[in-house]
């Protein structure tokens, strides 16, 4: 059976695009899902009043997991609006919650003014290991692991940043 | 408590101030510095974590004191903003300008609209856009680190344009500084392209000799351009009212190579800090000023009255009031004394100083304002924001925030119908524009269109906007799908801001506000306007041509015509910037170039310093900073800055020098 984090990381995965191995590597210093993991269900627990959702939601995973299907199989049935409107948006906020560091508050459109989202940042760490950057080939804003004259080439492939 | 006698008391330790310290101090002048901020840390981890957490990535995010405080919100104050009069160095911030008119989150307060404007009135009041620190170090902690110097025709546009005013001398006060440009270059190190600045010099008459010195390079070599700059590189087929559009690589204060400090490692964080000092700040300079051994620094101690002997019209000390904790109580005051006095607080502290100053007899307009025009034309560069997705991949989001501009439409005839520009080239994709990669990020997992890259919006020349044609409107990507459509965008955004040049407009100016700070001080009151076609044209101008650049590189636009003004209703419903011209929406931003409350000028009558940034009324004073320029003129105004505060030192020495002479004679007749 697998552990909560496991899911957690599992899914993870199946939403953001990234692999298993990049969100949580055998060797992890910054260990930013320990972060995410009770952040992510404290926050959904007191957003849609059901402690158990976090639960639902791994549980769920799991299951499609065990089924062997494929990562594109698993996302598209674990954001199916069947699952319930509390569901879906805690799904769609922890992809945001990897991507941005920061924790989404979504503002419904009202009058001429469409919808729209801000957000939180969690914590320092979480900033600077969140992957929209990776997606963008590059690093966040203001931490850097490169060297000088890096900007005037193109980057490694997408691939390397995604390990997908 | 009085301090013991300096031959110079500076208020402010920010480029100026700290140009002017080291170089008293290697003369062997003793010298004090009362800075009303905090001290510079012994290293920037702080100020990094504080920037890291923050919500919005401001230029004075990381820095205290804290901009925002997400816990503190209400609905009244949705992103927690401190309470300016609980703070004993508050300071306008960018999180301010949507709430300037909430005196209680906004530490500038303002002048009621004038009743009955339209949106397009010449006479409606807007929010200052640009801010500044105060802090050990000053505002150089978040400046971009551009080094342009000024074309010989800025400093005479009155009399090449018929516009704005001249710089005493005008042409003259060029080939004064040329010098002090090539040390101001040294100091901060720049690194920059002499083949491609010559050619930019060329093209607007001024020889080598005449732009740098006949031997002249600069300290480091240039730095390498981005890929967004080879995309904008290829654009070389316009022209502009006679000018032609190509792009310059920009001189700047950071190291292509390890030095002193180390060699840029394209943070992409220029503004708001520099994660490994690679960017020149004032920092660099104070250090080297107190190690010189003739240099003391207070902090947290605020200047809040000059002292001026009413008989002699000398000033006689500087009062200050010193604090431990930002919001605690005072912890106690005196009054620091020297034979000469400099006041380097910036464009906003400066005038502010001087106007509370005013209860010697016979001063009761304030210090140094025997002209009235202290406070008087506040400038910026006004802001025009264009941004687009390139045809291919650029790989926006690398390198130093800006690399290349489009420096060759800064001067011609055109300049007595419209204010010049500049064209920076941002590489930081649409962070600035339009708060990416966030909101992008949000429309494609939540199903929102922000961006317009996600929905049905076509832009105003009736391009389809959507990112992915085979994608509905407002879909929720996850996965594979998700990365791969991002990726397809944030590679290619570009953005364009233009750099306009606001000219001098005497009611356009800081007073002293009903409202005051924790210590009891006086805050600033601003008023603010774009009055004159002169500068409103140039929007009209900027727009044109971002398209027209944006076309001729395949690139699409994507600016968003902003909502039209609103001049009244309550403090959440009216609009900040945004103002009408010839039936378009605009909005304008602020380029952090605040400039020209205590302006140097040919004559005491309408001027508040003489050429040498000295005051006409006290001749043992003297002040620096972008305040004592007449106009704004073309380029970021740091490295004139520097280049006018290493004038000021060599007057003050002068100064010093002559008055010990005349000392030492005296006592010699007396004797």
């Amino acid at each position: 059976m697998s552990s909560e984090m496991d899911n957690f990381i599992g899914l993870s995965a199946v939403l953001t695009g990234f692999s298993h191995n990049l969100l949580a590597p055998p060797l992890d210093p910054v260990d930013i899902k320990a972060e995410y993991l009770p952040f992510f269900k404290r926050k959904i627990a007191q957003e849609s009043g059901d402690p158990n959702l976090a639960g639902q939601i791994f549980q769920k995973y799991s299951a499609l997991h065990a089924q062997g299907l494929t990562p594109q199989q698993i996302g598209a049935a674990m954001l199916d609006p069947s699952n319930g409107e509390d569901f879906v948006l805690a799904c769609r906020k922890l992809i945001f919650m990897w991507y941005s560091g920061a924790w989404p508050t979504l503002i419904p459109a009202a009058g001429s003014t469409p919808a729209s989202t801000v957000s939180d940042m969690i914590s320092a760490k979480s900033y600077t290991a969140s992957l929209v950057w990776q997606v963008m080939q590059s690093h966040p804003m203001g931490d850097s692991n490169y060297r000088y004259g890096y900007w005037a080439k193109a980057p490694a492939p997408l691939s390397d940043y995604t390990g997908n | 408590m009085t301090t013991k006698a300096y031959d110079l008391v500076i208020v402010g330790s920010g480029i100026s101030g700290a140009i002017i310290a080291y170089q008293l101090g290697k003369q062997g002048k003793k010298v004090l510095i009362l800075e009303a901020g905090q001290e510079v840390p012994v290293d920037r981890s702080g100020y990094m974590q504080t920037f890291y957490k923050a919500n919005a990535k401001t230029p004075e995010s990381p820095y205290p004191p804290t901009t925002q405080n997400p816990q503190a919100s209400t609905p009244e104050n949705p992103l927690g903003l401190p309470n300016p009069a609980l703070e004993n160095v508050p300071r306008y911030t960018v999180l301010q300008i949507n709430a300037w008119r909430k005196p209680d989150q906004c530490y500038f307060t303002y002048p009621p609209q004038p009743p009955g404007l339209t949106g397009d009135s010449q006479e409606a009041l807007f929010a200052f856009a640009s801010s500044y620190e105060r802090i050990g170090g000053g505002t150089t902690w978040h400046w971009l680190g551009t080094s342009l110097r000024l074309f010989p025709n800025d400093f005479e546009l009155k009399t090449q344009y018929g516009q704005g005013v001249d710089w005493p001398g005008g042409k003259k006060f060029y080939q004064a500084l040329v010098p002090y440009y090539e040390k101001a270059t040294n100091e901060i190190g720049v690194a920059g392209d002499k083949v491609a600045l010559d050619k930019l010099y060329k093209q607007f008459g001024v020889e080598p000799s005449g732009s740098y010195g006949p031997n002249y390079n600069y300290p480091m070599p240039p730095i390498v351009d981005s890929m967004v700059d080879a995309a904008f590189g290829q654009v070389t087929s316009l022209t502009v009212d006679g000018n032609p559009v190509y792009t310059t690589p920009t001189p700047q204060g950071r190291n292509s190579l390890p030095g002193d400090r180390r060699q840029c490692a394209g943070n992409t964080n220029c503004i708001p800090i520099c994660p490994i000092q690679a960017k020149y700040d004032a920092t660099v300079t104070l250090a080297n000023a107190l190690q010189t051994g003739n240099v003391d620094i207070r902090y947290r101690c605020v200047a809040s009255n000059i002292r001026v002997d009413d008989t002699t019209r000398q000033v006689t000390g500087i009062d200050y009031i010193s604090y431990d904790d930002h919001l605690g109580p005072p912890t106690g005051h005196g009054t620091a004394v020297g034979t000469k006095y400099l006041l380097a607080a910036h464009a906003i502290e400066t005038p502010k100083l001087l106007l509370m100053s005013n209860k010697t007899k016979g001063f009761p307009n304030g210090v140094a304002n025997s002209s009235g025009q202290v406070g008087r034309n506040l400038m910026d560069h006004i802001m025009y924001l264009a941004w687009g997705l390139a045809k291919d991949p650029v790989y926006s989001y690398r390198g130093p925030l800006a690399t290349s501009g489009f420096e060759s439409l800064r001067d011609g005839a055109f300049r007595s119908k419209r204010s010049a520009y500049r064209i920076e080239i941002g590489n930081e994709g649409w962070q600035w524009a339009a708060n990416d990669p966030y909101t992008t990020l949000a429309d494609f997992v939540f199903g929102q269109n922000n961006s317009q890259l996600n929905g049905n919006s076509v832009n105003q020349h009736g391009q389809p906007l959507r990112f992915d044609p085979t994608l509905p409107a407002n879909s929720q990507l996850f996965g594979a799908q998700l990365v791969n459509t991002l990726n397809g965008i944030y590679i290619r955004q570009i953005r364009l801001g233009y750099l306009i040049e606001q000219l001098p407009d005497p009611d356009n100016r800081v007073q002293l506000s009903a409202e005051k700070d924790h210590l009891g001080l006086y805050r600033p009151q601003v008023t603010y306007r774009l009055r004159s076609n002169y500068e409103r044209d140039a929007f009209v101008s900027a727009k044109q041509v971002s398209t027209e650049i944006f076309n001729a590189m395949g690139a699409t636009e994507y600016t968003q015509a902003p909502p039209p003004p609103r001049l009244y209703g309550t403090p959440d419903q009216v609009t900040a910037t945004n103002f009408q011209y010839r039936g378009q929406n605009f909005k304008f931003y602020g380029a952090g170039h605040i400039v020209g409350t205590y302006r140097m000028g040919d004559s005491k009558t309408n001027s508040v310093l003489n050429s040498r940034q000295q005051s006409w009324d006290h001749s043992n004073l003297y002040m620096v900073g972008s305040g004592v320029f007449p106009t704004v003129a073309t380029g970021n105004p740091t490295l004139t800055i520097a280049a006018l505060a290493l004038q000021a030192a060599d007057n003050i020495l002068e100064d010093l020098n002559k008055t010990s002479t005349e000392t030492e004679e005296a006592l010699a007749d007396a004797s």
